[in-house]
């Protein structure tokens, strides 16, 4: 079975809680947290604090348009 | 009469078959439902005396599941039943793999899908039953069913003076856009390597930029532009292929049409997106190209791709987006701002666009191309969209910088009657947003109902036309939140099924965000987020609050005054100019891409 990473379309999004104290350390958080899941083309999409922690959605992208498409490599020519 | 035996395995749970004794019943069938509770032994013993065309089960609760089935499956063995008898299973505690296991002869997981059980009972296959009863999905026409009458005398009145103005400022004007408009005609006309063809790609070429024109004299790409190679093109189409079913954004009715806009940049990755948004139950899609495209005289050639938002018009890359959208789908291709809006539409129609999109208010504001050059680049687009017999739709969005919407609806209806008045089908898109003007104002404070509803029902004052609102609906009341963006996105539907609006235009869940490229995930989020709220509505609506009735009273008048002021400065083009469509105060300036390009 080939790379479950390389069919993914465009983005991988994480969505999550941290128990944090503020936005800033949900901010941190999130990055450490993409950095120990070896994700790449990191960016928070939204980071929402509210009592005792953030709710919060990270992107990795896996294929921006315009580049060379795993699941295209392995799609079956027509 | 087929006879067929209903039965819950379940001590509780009966909802299920209760449903489908109604529908069998419906459908001519003799359905015979046993309580719940009932063993597996009182199922064959009564089959025995019915001898039913089939026995479906269904169970509900995952407590052994198996030993129960299977009891049931061993007992029809025994009794001789199967030969004659089918036995179907379904329920929340099956799964696909469970009942084959068990011997079933067909199992249901999901939505009762009703062709896929006369199927089973008749013993027919079930993908050919879904598919044959399917009903073929046709391409609807937006614009059937409108009179395109006016119901507004006094608009009508002023509409025809300013459009009758225009017409005749634009008699024996041209630009290099309409030039090259003519030229790609002819170049299409042609055979690839006709000596002709060559003559007038170099006229063509005249008439453009000198970065295009090194594009195809020198090869040069711009930056972040690639060719896409073989192997791409090869496989695409293994990803494309006509989907046997999608979804349906709609519960009741078959309005409002849902629009997805793609422009990812690449042809490759926007085929892909489309497939999505066709499986989630788009009815259309619009092609949004890079905005730098729209400031250069001259559009590139082949199968481009490019890095950034915005998929390079080329007949190439449009006709390769357009083998990957299904037959039944509308497809737009914008042209309404720009130096190439003339020859965008040429190219659209060639690659075969259901639809085309002309504003020149907007476009000459908003969209940064001098008034002058595109009302006479407009005008000449829209005599192109009667001669295809294509309908364009007039996009609202410079309400987005500031303009109030009286404003934006007067370029909207000028618009519309010069659209009419050349042979046209025009589709007016007022737009459904929380747009500065109204945040400033405060228009909105309370609602998003009470404004978006006069918003759509003052047309139905003015003229018998189709009404899309765009683009996409909710401008400015998403924000990066997933759940919120897509569940404003669904409320703005919502809102305007219930009023009648003939189609809408949907952003992704991504709207809000603007650190990267949409994803496909995101497209999947409010098309869903959509059908729940349209099924939760179904054919009940919204409430406003009498502030919609003076709502719509005062922009009714504010777009009579606007036009009393257009038609008496007797001409179209110095009224942008001097900003009676939006001006500076207003937040919108005249463009000045094209300026002094227009030639006598």
């Amino acid at each position: 079975m080939g790379s479950a990473r390389a069919q993914v379309a465009d983005a991988i999004d994480i969505e999550t809680f941290f128990i944090c104290r503020d936005a800033e350390e949900a901010q941190r958080l999130a990055l450490q947290l993409a950095d120990e899941l070896n994700l790449t083309d990191v960016s928070i999409v939204f980071l929402e604090h509210a009592g005792i922690g953030a709710r919060v959605r990270l992107r990795s992208y896996v294929h921006r348009p315009g580049e060379h498409y795993g699941w295209l490599e392995n799609a079956t020519q027509a | 009469m087929k006879t067929v035996i209903l039965a819950p395995l379940d001590p509780v749970h009966d909802n299920a078959v209760k449903l489908l004794q109604r529908k069998l019943t419906e459908a001519g069938y003799g359905a015979i439902a046993l309580p719940p509770g009932v063993t597996a032994e009182e199922v064959i013993e009564r089959a025995l005396t019915e001898k039913p065309a089939a026995i479906l089960v269904s169970r509900t609760l995952g407590y052994k599941v198996a030993e129960t089935l299977s009891g049931l499956v061993d007992l029809a063995d025994a009794a001789g039943l199967r030969p004659h008898t089918r036995l179907g299973v379904g329920g929340m505690a099956v799964t696909r793999e469970i009942g084959a296991e068990l011997g079933f002869d067909g199992v249901f997981n999901g939505d009762l899908n009703m062709p896929a059980v006369i199927a089973f009972i008749e013993n027919r296959p079930i993908e050919m039953a879904t598919a044959d009863t399917a009903p073929a999905r046709i391409k609807p026409d937006l614009t059937a069913g409108y009179s395109y009458r006016f119901i507004d005398p006094l608009i009508e009145g002023l509409l025809d003076q300013i459009t009758s103005q225009l017409l005749d400022w634009v008699k024996a004007k041209s630009s290099p856009g309409t030039k090259r408009a003519q030229l790609r005609e002819a170049m299409l006309a042609e055979p690839e390597t006709s000596t002709e063809k060559s003559r007038l790609q170099e006229q063509y070429l005249q008439q453009c930029d000198l970065e295009i024109q090194s594009f195809y004299r020198e090869g040069s790409l711009p930056d972040g532009v690639r060719w896409l190679d073989q192997g791409e093109l090869e496989r695409l189409p293994g990803l494309t292929a006509a989907l046997p079913q999608s979804l349906s954004v709609r519960h009741v009715g078959e309005r409002p049409l849902i629009f997805t806009q793609y422009g990812t940049g690449c042809p490759v990755m926007d085929a892909v997106h489309i497939k999505v948004a066709e499986a989630w139950g788009a009815d259309g899609l619009l092609h949004f190209d890079p905005s730098w495209g729209a400031q250069r005289e001259g559009l590139l050639d082949g199968l481009l791709s490019h890095e950034h938002d915005g998929t390079i018009l080329t007949l190439d890359n449009l006709r390769l987006i357009r083998s990957a959208i299904a037959p039944h789908l509308l497809w737009n291709v914008r042209g309404h701002r720009g130096l190439n809006t003339p020859e965008t539409q040429v190219l659209a129609q060639a690659a075969g666009a259901d639809l085309l999109k002309i504003n020149i208010p907007y476009g000459a504001t908003g969209g940064a191309t001098d008034p002058a050059r595109l009302a006479v680049d407009g005008v000449y687009s829209l005599q192109l969209a009667a001669r295809y017999g294509l309908p364009f739709d007039i996009p609202g969005n410079d309400e987005l910088s500031g303009v109030p919407p009286y404003k934006t609806f007067a370029g909207l209806l000028v618009m519309t009657m010069l659209g009419l008045k050349l042979g046209a089908r025009p589709i007016p898109k007022p737009l459904m947003c929380y747009s500065p003007y109204m945040m400033v104002e405060g228009c909105m404070e309370d609602n998003f109902i009470d404004m978006n509803t006069a918003k759509l029902r003052v047309w139905s004052e003015i003229i018998d036309a189709p009404i899309w609102p765009g683009e996409p609906v909710g401008f400015m009341t998403h924000t990066p939140d997933r759940v919120q963006s897509a569940m404003t996105t669904a409320a703005h539907v919502a809102l305007a099924k219930n009023l009648g609006a003939a189609a809408v235009t949907m952003a992704s869940s991504d709207e809000a965000y603007s650190k990267g490229p949409i994803s496909a995930q995101a497209r999947v989020d409010t098309l869903r987020a959509a059908r729940e709220l349209l099924r939760f509505m179904g054919s009940a609506g919204f409430s406003p609050t009498p502030a919609a009735d003076r709502l719509q009273v005062q922009l009714h008048a504010g777009i009579r005054q606007q036009l009393q002021l257009i038609a008496k400065r007797g001409d179209f083009v110095a009224a942008i100019y001097e900003g009676l469509l939006g001006s500076p105060e207003d937040g919108l300036h005249p463009g000045r891409t094209g300026r002094g390009t227009v030639q006598e």
